[in-house]
C-alpha cells in the first residue's frame, strides 16, 4: 500500500514536472486607432518562429501558445493587413517568461535591456496602405507649376502690353522709347535684307550700349531712325 | 539613419511600378474558394443551418456558405498539421474539433465567423491515429435549461471526455477511459441532462463487442461501465448510437447489427437494462441520416429497402416506420442517397436522390412523416441534374425547413464527384460552385489568335454591278459606328491602355486577344477529374471538360494530372492545343498513363474525328499501360511528347514517323537525372538513350553517372531551370569589365534532406556530367525541411528557415539567399558556358556570387517573372503565410550589392548598398486587400508587351494580375497627360488666333506710315 502511495506520488511530481517544463504563453492584442477591434484585424495568428507553435487570436483579442518548451523565441503575428513588432520570449524552469523588445534582424546575442510585461501585449504598429495615388490631371496644380506660371505671365504681357502702353504718360513713354524704336528697328531692316543698313544699324545700336545714355534725341542715328521716330510723334500729335 | 536607408530602398524598388487603386479588379481578379467538401463522414460533411450551409472541406477550410447565394459568408483555414475532424452547429454559433485525436476546440460566431474561443485539450503530439481519421471524435453541445446554461461535451482520442464551458471554455471536468484507449474505443457521446453515455467498442476475438459508461454530467464521475456482448464485424457500417428527446427528457439508444439481426438497448444511468431484438427482418448496414438526435436512422435489409427506423421513447419501442423499396443500384437507377432533417414544426423529412438512367434526370422523393398520427407519406420529382458536367452526386444535404405542402421550395445541395457544390431548389440550380478549382495540379497559360477582320469577299469576280452596289452599302453599314468610336477615341484618348480591363467588352464574346495580349486563356487540371479554361481577364471559367476514366469507369478511379504542355500555339494552323499527362488510379490498383490532346479555346478532344456525337467526357489515350517515371516536351517544331515508362523505355505522343526521326535527331543530347537506390542510400542517376533492338523496340534509358547522397539523405524534389528568352549572356559592370553568365543548360536544382544531422541540402547539378555545380547545407528548423528554391538563367533564389541558435548571427528567422553563378575566375573570364561542350572541363569554371537577406514571414511558393524576350529585370514573386502575394524587386536581390557606402563605379551599376533585412514594404504587395490561402504554385508567362508579365497563382485561391518590373517602358506612361498636352495645343491655337490680326493690323499701320 505504501509501495502504491509513492509510486502515485512519483507520478504527480512527474506530471508536475512536465507542466513546468512546458508553458503556456498567453498575451492579447492592445486595440488601437490603427487597428480598433476584431474586424479590422482579420483572422490573424501568433506564431513562435517558423510556426511550428501557434495560436490563434480570439474576438477578445486574446491569444495563448500551450505547451511551449524552454528555449529563446521569436514571437511574430501572420496578419494580412497589420504590422506588429516582433518580441523576443525567454522560457526557462522560472514560471514567467521573460518577454523583452527585439528589433527584426538583429542578433539574438545580447538580450535587449527593455523588458516587457507578461501578459504579452501586441501593439499594432502599422496598417499596410497597398496603393501609391495616381498621379491625375489637376487644372489647379498644373497652373501652379512655375513653368506654367511663366508662360501664363509671358503670355498675359505680351497681350495687355499695348494698352499698357497706352496709358502710360508721354514722358515715361519717349524714356522707353529709345531701346524699343531701335530693336524695332535692327528686325526691320533684317527682314528687308539690306545688309548695309543692317550694319549701320547694328553699329548704331552698338553705340548707343556704349553711351549708356538711353536720351534719344542727342545721338546721331541713321537717317531712317529719325524718319520713323518723326513718324510717330506725328501720328501722336 | 537605417529607417532612412531601408525607406530610400524602398522608393527604389517601388518607382519602378506602383499599384493604384483604382487597378483593382481591373488589372487582377481574385476567385475565393473554400474546396470541397468533406463528404465522407458526418461530422464533416456540408449541413444547412438556417439560410447558412455550414461545411469542412478537403482543403482544410470550415466555412460559411450563403444559402440564397451561394456566396462565401466566412471561412477558416486551418493548418495542414491541424485537420479539421468534427464540426457542430448551434443556434448562433459554430464549434470545431481538429487535430490528431481532436487536439483542439474552436467556438467561432455563425454569422461574421469570428473567433470567440481557441483551447487545446490535448498535446497534438499524444493525438491517436485511427482509421477512418475522425473516429472516437465527438463534439456535443448540451443546453440545460434548468441551469440556464449551455455546456460542450467533447470525445477526442476514443478515450477522454471534456465537458468545457460555453462562454470561457473553461474545463469543467474531464474523464479518461482507466485504460487509455488499449481496450475500448469509445465513438459516441450521448448527453442527458444529469448523465453523459459514452459509447464504444471493445476489441473481442475476430469481431467487437460494444461498451458503454456512463459519467455523472456535473462531476465527470464514473456511475456505470458495461460490456454488452455483441458480435459487430465493421464497426462503422453495424452500429450506432442516437437518442430521441421529445420533451425534457432524452432517451439514448444504442442499436446493431448482429448476424443481420437488428439488436437495440436503451440505455439508463446505472445501465440495467435489457437487450432489445427486431426479429423477423435481415439487414445489410444501419446508418445515421442526420436524425440521430430525433431518434430515427436507416437500416438497409439484405433484400434491398430500406427502412426508416423510429425509436418510440413513451413505449420504448423500436421499429420501422416507412420503407423504401429498390435501394440498391441497377440498370435503371443509381444508388440512393438519404439524408434526414427536421422540418419547421419539427417533423421528421427524409429526402432521397438518385439517378434514373430510365429518365436520365436525378429524382429527388420526400417523406413527410407525421409521428403523432404514425404516417408518412412521400412524394417527388425529378430534376435536370447535368451528369456530362458534373459527374456523379457524392453527398447530399436536405433543409427539411424549406419543405411545405408543395416542393417549391424545397432545397438540396448536392456534392458531386467532380468537386461542385450545387443547390436546387425545386427542379432549379440556384447556384454551383466548382470547389475543385481549390485543387489545381497543373495550370498553363495559352495565348488567344488575334481578331480576325470578316471579310465578305466572297465572289468578287462574279457579281454585277447592283451586286456590288449591295455588298459595299452592306459594307458602310457599319461605317457611322466607326466614325463615332474614332471620333470618341480621339477626343477622349480611350486607347488601349495597359491599367485598361483585357476583357473584351463587345457583347459577342469571341475569344480574340487584346492589344497587349493579357488576356490568355488559363488551363488548369484539377485533382477532381475535371479541366478548367479559365479566361486570364477576368477569372471565368470559359469552359469545363470531365476526364474520362476509361476502362477504369466500371471500377472506379482517380485521375491525378502530372503534366500540361502546350503543344500547338495560335501561330501554329491548328490553332492553340495542349497535352495533359495524368496517371490513372483505378481502385483495382493499376495505375496507367492516360493523355488528353483538348483544343485550349474550346475544351474540344483534339483526337477525336466525329465531332458530330453528342457531348460526352473527355476520353483519354492510354499512352503507358503503367506508371510514368519522367515526361517532358521535345523543344523542337513538332512538339513531340516523349514519357519514360517504369522500365525506362522512351514512349512517344504522338506515336508518328516524323515525331520518330525528330526523336531520333535529339536522342544523343538528352540527358535525364532519375532518383533511385533504397531508402537511406539515395542516389542520383544520369541517364541517356539509345536504342538497342535485341532488348526493346523502344529508346531505353541507360544510366551514365551517379551521384550517392549521404546516408540517411532523402531526395525531396528535383526541379529543372525555369527556361525563358535570354537576352544577355553577362553583365557590364562599373569598371568597363563584364561578367559573363554561366548559362549551362542542363542544370537542376536537387532538393534533399538528412534528418539525422537536421539539415537540409540544396544541390545545383549538371545534368550531363552529374558534377556539382553548387552544393549548400541549410538547418531544417524543427526537422522539416521547408525549402522553397527557385533557379533561372544564372540567378538561383532559396528561402530556409534558419533557427540555428548557436549559429555565428545568432540569430532565428526566414532567410532569403540569392546565388549568381558567373563564368571563369571573375570579370571579363569567358568560357562561352551556353554553347560549351558538356564534357569540357571549363563547365566547372563558375565563381558564384552569395547574399543573405532576413525576411519576416515565411514562403509557401516563388518563382520569376517571365518576359517576351528576356530583357526586363526578373523579379521574384512569392506568396508568403500573410495570405498575399508579393514581389521582391531584382534589385534588392542583387548579390552584389556592396557591403559599404556604394561607390561611383558601383552606382553607376545602379547597385544600393547591402541591408540584411527585406523591407517588409505594403507598396511590393501585388494582392492588395484580398487574401490568397495556402498558394502551391505561382505561373508567369509573357504577353505581348515585353515589360509585363503575367501572374496565376493558384492553392486554395485563384489570383491573376500582371507586373511589370522595369515599368511600362514600352507603352505611353500612365503618368502622360493627354489632357495637358490637348489643352497647351489648344491654349497655343487660341493665342495665334488672338495676335494674328493684331500683328496683321500693326504690319499695315507700319507699312502706311514707313
Amino acid at each position: 500500500m505504501k509501495m502504491m502511495h509513492t509510486l502515485s506520488l512519483l507520478s504527480l511530481l512527474l506530471s508536475w514536472s512536465s507542466i513546468v517544463f512546458a508553458l503556456e504563453l498567453n498575451g492579447y492584442v492592445q486595440w488601437n486607432k490603427l487597428c480598433p477591434n476584431y474586424e479590422a484585424l482579420g483572422s490573424s495568428r501568433v506564431l513562435l518562429d517558423a510556426g511550428k507553435m501557434s495560436g490563434r487570436v480570439t474576438r477578445n483579442g486574446n491569444f495563448s501558445i500551450p505547451d511551449v518548451p524552454p528555449g529563446t523565441y521569436i514571437l511574430s503575428v501572420l496578419s494580412h493587413d497589420h504590422l506588429f513588432d516582433h518580441v523576443r520570449i525567454d522560457i526557462s524552469s522560472e514560471p514567467l517568461p521573460d518577454v523583452r523588445s527585439y528589433v527584426f534582424g538583429t542578433p539574438l546575442l545580447t538580450p535587449s535591456s527593455v523588458s516587457l510585461p507578461y501578459p504579452v501585449v501586441l501593439i499594432p504598429r502599422h496598417q499596410n496602405k497597398y496603393f501609391s495615388p495616381r498621379e491625375s490631371f489637376n487644372l489647379l496644380a498644373m497652373f501652379q507649376s512655375p513653368m506654367m506660371m511663366i508662360m501664363v505671365l509671358t503670355g498675359g504681357m505680351m497681350l495687355a502690353m499695348p494698352y499698357i502702353m497706352k496709358n502710360l504718360d508721354p514722358q515715361t513713354l519717349e524714356g522707353l522709347k529709345g531701346p524699343q524704336a531701335k530693336a524695332a528697328n535692327i528686325q526691320e531692316l533684317m527682314q528687308s535684307g539690306d545688309p548695309r543698313g543692317r550694319l549701320s544699324a547694328l553699329l548704331a545700336a552698338g553705340e548707343e550700349t556704349k553711351s549708356s545714355t538711353p536720351v534719344i534725341k542727342s545721338s546721331a542715328g541713321p537717317s531712317t531712325l529719325q524718319q520713323r521716330k518723326g513718324g510717330k510723334g506725328n501720328k501722336r500729335r | 539613419m537605417r529607417c532612412l536607408r531601408r525607406l530610400l530602398l524602398v522608393s527604389l524598388g517601388v518607382t519602378a511600378w506602383a499599384l493604384h487603386e483604382s487597378d483593382v479588379g481591373v488589372v487582377d481578379w481574385n476567385t475565393k474558394l473554400i474546396g470541397v467538401p468533406l463528404h465522407g463522414s458526418p461530422h464533416t460533411a456540408p449541413v444547412f443551418h438556417g439560410d447558412y450551409i455550414l461545411t469542412a472541406t478537403g482543403n482544410n477550410v470550415l466555412a460559411a456558405l450563403n444559402a440564397t447565394d451561394g456566396s462565401i459568408v466566412w471561412r477558416s483555414i486551418y493548418d495542414a498539421e491541424d485537420p479539421i475532424m468534427a464540426f457542430s452547429h448551434h443556434d448562433n454559433s459554430v464549434s470545431s474539433l481538429s487535430g490528431p485525436g481532436g487536439s483542439t476546440f474552436r467556438t467561432y460566431d455563425l454569422e461574421t465567423g469570428h473567433l470567440m474561443l481557441e483551447k487545446q485539450l490535448h498535446s497534438p503530439l499524444d493525438g491517436r491515429l485511427h482509421e477512418p481519421q475522425n473516429l472516437g471524435i465527438s463534439l456535443l453541445r448540451s443546453a440545460d435549461s434548468s441551469l440556464n446554461s449551455t455546456s460542450f461535451f467533447t470525445l477526442t482520442n476514443g478515450d477522454s471526455v471534456t465537458h468545457l464551458d460555453h462562454e470561457t471554455g473553461e474545463t469543467k471536468w474531464t474523464w479518461n477511459s482507466p485504460d487509455q484507449g488499449s481496450l475500448v474505443m469509445y465513438s459516441h457521446v450521448i448527453a442527458h441532462p444529469s448523465t453523459v453515455y459514452v459509447v464504444g467498442f471493445a476489441k473481442s476475438f475476430a469481431s467487437y463487442t460494444l461498451h458503454v459508461t456512463t459519467l455523472s454530467a456535473t462531476t465527470g464521475e464514473v456511475i456505470a461501465s458495461v460490456n454488452i456482448p455483441a458480435n459487430i464485424k465493421d464497426g462503422l457500417s453495424e452500429f450506432l448510437a442516437f437518442s430521441s428527446s421529445p420533451g425534457p427528457t432524452t432517451t439514448a439508444c444504442i442499436a446493431w447489427l448482429e448476424d443481420g439481426a437488428l439488436k437495440a438497448a436503451l440505455l439508463t444511468p446505472d445501465l440495467k437494462g435489457k437487450v432489445l431484438g427486431l426479429p423477423g427482418v435481415k439487414y445489410d448496414r444501419i446508418r445515421d441520416f442526420g436524425l440521430s438526435t430525433n431518434g430515427q436512422f436507416l437500416a438497409i435489409t439484405t433484400g434491398g429497402a430500406a427502412h426508416v427506423m423510429h425509436l418510440d421513447p413513451q413505449t420504448s419501442s423500436l421499429r420501422p416506420i416507412w420503407e423504401f423499396g429498390d435501394v440498391a443500384p441497377s440498370k435503371s437507377r443509381s444508388d440512393s442517397h438519404f439524408v434526414g432533417s427536421l422540418s419547421r414544426n419539427g417533423e421528421p423529412r427524409v429526402a432521397r436522390v438518385y439517378w434514373s438512367n430510365v429518365h436520365s434526370k436525378a429524382v429527388h422523393e420526400t417523406l413527410a412523416i407525421q409521428l403523432s398520427e404514425g404516417k408518412g407519406s412521400v412524394s417527388g420529382f425529378a430534376f435536370p441534374f447535368q451528369t456530362l458536367d458534373h459527374g456523379v452526386v457524392r453527398h447530399v444535404a436536405f433543409d427539411g425547413a424549406s419543405t411545405g405542402e408543395t416542393h417549391e421550395n424545397s432545397r438540396v445541395l448536392l456534392t458531386t464527384t467532380t468537386g461542385s457544390i450545387q443547390l436546387w431548389q425545386h427542379d432549379k440550380m440556384q447556384w454551383v460552385r466548382e470547389e475543385a478549382l481549390a485543387s489545381i495540379q497543373v495550370a498553363e497559360f495559352v495565348e488567344l489568335p488575334e481578331k480576325k477582320i470578316v471579310t465578305s469577299h466572297t465572289a468578287v469576280d462574279e457579281e454585277g454591278y447592283f451586286e456590288r452596289l449591295q455588298r459595299q452599302l452592306s459594307d458602310a453599314k457599319n461605317l457611322p459606328k466607326y466614325l463615332a468610336n474614332f471620333a470618341r477615341r480621339f477626343a477622349t484618348g480611350s486607347y488601349a491602355t495597359v491599367s485598361a480591363s483585357a476583357a473584351s467588352s463587345s457583347a459577342e464574346d469571341t475569344l480574340t486577344r487584346d492589344a497587349f495580349g493579357f488576356r490568355q486563356i488559363i488551363v488548369a487540371a484539377t485533382s477532381h477529374g475535371k479541366l478548367f479554361g479559365i479566361d486570364s481577364s477576368n477569372g471565368q471559367v470559359l469552359w469545363s471538360r470531365v476526364l474520362g476514366l476509361g476502362w477504369a469507369a466500371k471500377v472506379g478511379g482517380t485521375i491525378i494530372p502530372v503534366k500540361m504542355f502546350v503543344t500547338r500555339t495560335v501561330s501554329d494552323a491548328e490553332g492553340p492545343q495542349i497535352v495533359l499527362v495524368t496517371q490513372r488510379r483505378a481502385d483495382n490498383t493499376l495505375i496507367d498513363t492516360v493523355l488528353f490532346h483538348v483544343n485550349a479555346l474550346t475544351g474540344e478532344d483534339v483526337r477525336e474525328e466525329d465531332l458530330s456525337t453528342s457531348r460526352h467526357a473527355l476520353e483519354g489515350f492510354d499512352a503507358v499501360q503503367g506508371p510514368l517515371i519522367d515526361v517532358y516536351m521535345l523543344p523542337s517544331e513538332n512538339r513531340t511528347i516523349v514519357m519514360l515508362d517504369e522500365y525506362l523505355q522512351v514512349r512517344l505522343y504522338p506515336e508518328t514517323a516524323s515525331s520518330l526521326a525528330e526523336f531520333e535527331s535529339f536522342a544523343p543530347s538528352i540527358h535525364l537525372a532519375l532518383r533511385a537506390g533504397a531508402p537511406g542510400l539515395r542516389q542520383i542517376l544520369g541517364h541517356q538513350v539509345g536504342l538497342n533492338h535485341e532488348l526493346s523496340q523502344f529508346y531505353v534509358a541507360y544510366p551514365t553517372w551517379t551521384m550517392s547522397l549521404p546516408q540517411h539523405e532523402e531526395i525531396h524534389a528535383i526541379v529543372p531551370n525555369t527556361r525563358g528568352p535570354i537576352a544577355s549572356i553577362g553583365n557590364v559592370i562599373g569598371n568597363r569589365a563584364t561578367l559573363y553568365k554561366y548559362l549551362n543548360p542542363h542544370l537542376t536544382i536537387v532538393l534533399t534532406s538528412s534528418p539525422p544531422s537536421r539539415t537540409c541540402g540544396i544541390y545545383v547539378l549538371d545534368v550531363v556530367k552529374g558534377s556539382v555545380i553548387y552544393h549548400v547545407s541549410v538547418p531544417a528548423a524543427g526537422g522539416v525541411c521547408d525549402v522553397q528554391a527557385t533557379l533561372t538563367e544564372n540567378w538561383l533564389v532559396y528561402q530556409y528557415f534558419d533557427d540555428e541558435l548557436p549559429g555565428v548571427g545568432q540569430s532565428k528567422g526566414y532567410r532569403v539567399v540569392s546565388v549568381e553563378f558567373y563564368e571563369g575566375n571573375g570579370p571579363d573570364d569567358k568560357t562561352k558556358s551556353s554553347e560549351l561542350s558538356s564534357y569540357s572541363n571549363k563547365t566547372l569554371q563558375v565563381t558564384a556570387y552569395e547574399q543573405a537577406f532576413i525576411m519576416p514571414h515565411g514562403i509557401t511558393a516563388m518563382s520569376p517573372t517571365s518576359t517576351k524576350f528576356g530583357i526586363s529585370t526578373k523579379d521574384i514573386i512569392v506568396a508568403n503565410r500573410k495570405n498575399s502575394i508579393q514581389s521582391i524587386p531584382r534589385r534588392l536581390l542583387n548579390p552584389r550589392r556592396p557591403k559599404q557606402k556604394p561607390t561611383s563605379e558601383e552606382q553607376e551599376e545602379m547597385l544600393v548598398q547591402y541591408d540584411a533585412v527585406l523591407p517588409d514594404d505594403a507598396r511590393l504587395v501585388l494582392s492588395h486587400n484580398y487574401e490568397v490561402a495556402n498558394v502551391r504554385r505561382i505561373v508567369t508567362s509573357p504577353s505581348l508587351l515585353e515589360s509585363t508579365s503575367l501572374v496565376f497563382v493558384y492553392g486554395l485561391d485563384l489570383f491573376f494580375t500582371r507586373i511589370a518590373p522595369s515599368g511600362t517602358f514600352d507603352v505611353l506612361s500612365e503618368n502622360f497627360n493627354k489632357v495637358q498636352l490637348v489643352l497647351t495645343v489648344a491654349g497655343l491655337g487660341i493665342a495665334i488666333m488672338v495676335t494674328k490680326p493684331m500683328v496683321r493690323r500693326k504690319m499695315l499701320r507700319e507699312r502706311w506710315y514707313q
